[in-house]
């Protein structure tokens, strides 16, 4: 009987040992603000516009987020993590406008293995009138939902 | 305590019996002589005082895991378990435990805290009528533990890809306190006389959620992983006094 118990301990023992939780991150860590363009119609109706062509640049950043892009509606841009000032150029078809979002960075810990990501809460949107008329905060929360946070007007 | 009392009452009656069936023995009366010896064939259970000592036990279990350094943390733990009626077994255990763990990114979370645990167990074992109390014993039983603890989540690494730039996050000094339930089952059996042997498997449960986005433990000592519910076993060996 003892040895009985003293052998099934000894496997609990080594199951115990072998088995090791899988610790790996299966969390979104991608925030992303969210921009939908309108076209004002009259004083009370506006639609859904779909730019011909679209080209979006963080100013003073080489790399390009979308390029000559066709055809869309709402784009997905990065904020700075470090920085609490985004600035953003916005080419519509060959007009260019430059968009200034003030925000507040915060650190949120997801987990040891996922580590933290920096949500954001849009303060001011500063922006040229070019091709924008006016641009409208939704949403001040930026967070992994890719929801919709401004909305520009023309 | 009225077993007690009925007891002492059974005994002097017999006692008082005993020299008037002495006195008696002459006499003829066959039909009372076979109803008392029916009576002393019938098998009686055996009298269980309420309080059958206590068991000091430490876990050698986590003690080996420590010492072979098995794992990225540590757990030290023993306990003292009251054996009452050889039915039911109270419970309190202490223990120390602690991890040091990184993540793929070199992110540490560093943490050492006191636990302790009480509850009661069940010997589960049905015994027969006429049979003495065994020692050994399957238990069931379930558990309450806590542990106050602080620990630090450092060199957190926050990597900007687009506009550049890197920031490293540090949360020292944390405390927390965390409760759980657990559910366990193990055997027990005197392998020398007074030491005991057995082993455990406790379902752990943690109470409470942690707040979403806010930093927390990915270690409660006493318990282990940071999870709603994990599994986990000891082997104790302990001396009964």
């Amino acid at each position: 009987m003892k040895n009985k118990i003293n052998i099934v301990l000894i496997l609990f023992l080594l199951l115990g040992i072998s088995c090791t939780v899988d610790e790996g991150c299966r969390k979104s860590k991608t925030v992303n603000m969210g921009i939908s363009f309108y076209h004002v119609v009259n004083k009370d109706t506006t639609t859904v516009m779909k730019i011909d062509s679209i080209t979006v640049q963080g100013l003073g950043v080489d790399s390009i987020l979308y390029n000559n892009t066709k055809k869309l509606s709402k784009i997905l841009v990065p904020l700075n993590k470090i920085v609490p000032e985004s600035r953003f150029v916005i080419t519509f078809d060959t007009i260019k406008d430059t968009i200034t979002i003030e925000q507040t960075n915060t650190d949120e810990y997801l987990s040891l293995e996922c580590g933290c990501i920096k949500v954001h809460s849009i303060d001011t949107v500063l922006t040229t009138n070019h091709f924008i008329d006016s641009v409208k905060i939704s949403n001040h929360t930026v967070n992994t939902t890719n929801a919709e946070h401004l909305q520009i007007y023309n | 305590m009225q077993s007690i009392y009925k007891y002492i009452i059974s005994l002097l009656f017999c006692l008082f019996l005993y020299p008037i069936q002495a006195q008696e023995k002459n006499e003829p009366a066959p039909e009372k002589k076979v109803q008392e010896q029916k009576k002393k064939e019938e098998p009686k259970e055996p009298e269980v005082k309420f309080f059958n000592g206590f068991t000091v036990q430490v876990d050698v279990a986590s003690l080996a895991t420590t010492a072979l350094k098995l794992g990225d943390s540590y757990s030290m733990e023993g306990g003292i378990q009251f054996d009452l009626k050889k039915k039911y077994y109270p419970v309190f255990e202490l223990g120390v435990a602690g991890a040091d763990k990184f993540s793929s990114a070199n992110a540490e979370f560093k943490t050492n805290g006191l636990f302790g645990r009480f509850g009661i167990d069940m010997n589960m074992m049905k015994k027969k009528k006429d049979s003495k109390p065994t020692s050994n014993l399957f238990l069931a039983g379930v558990r309450i533990g806590m542990s106050h603890f602080a620990y630090d989540v450092t060199n957190l690494q926050i990597t900007d890809g687009y506009w550049g730039g890197t920031e490293t996050v540090d949360y020292t000094n944390r405390v927390s306190t965390k409760v759980w339930y657990e559910i366990v089952a193990g055997v027990r059996v005197e392998i020398i006389k007074n030491i005991f042997m057995g082993w455990t498997v406790r379902d752990k449960n943690l109470l409470g959620t942690d707040v979403s986005g806010e930093v927390f433990p990915a270690y409660i000592p006493g318990y282990g992983l940071n999870t709603s519910n994990i599994w986990s076993i000891n082997y104790t060996i302990g001396y009964h006094f």
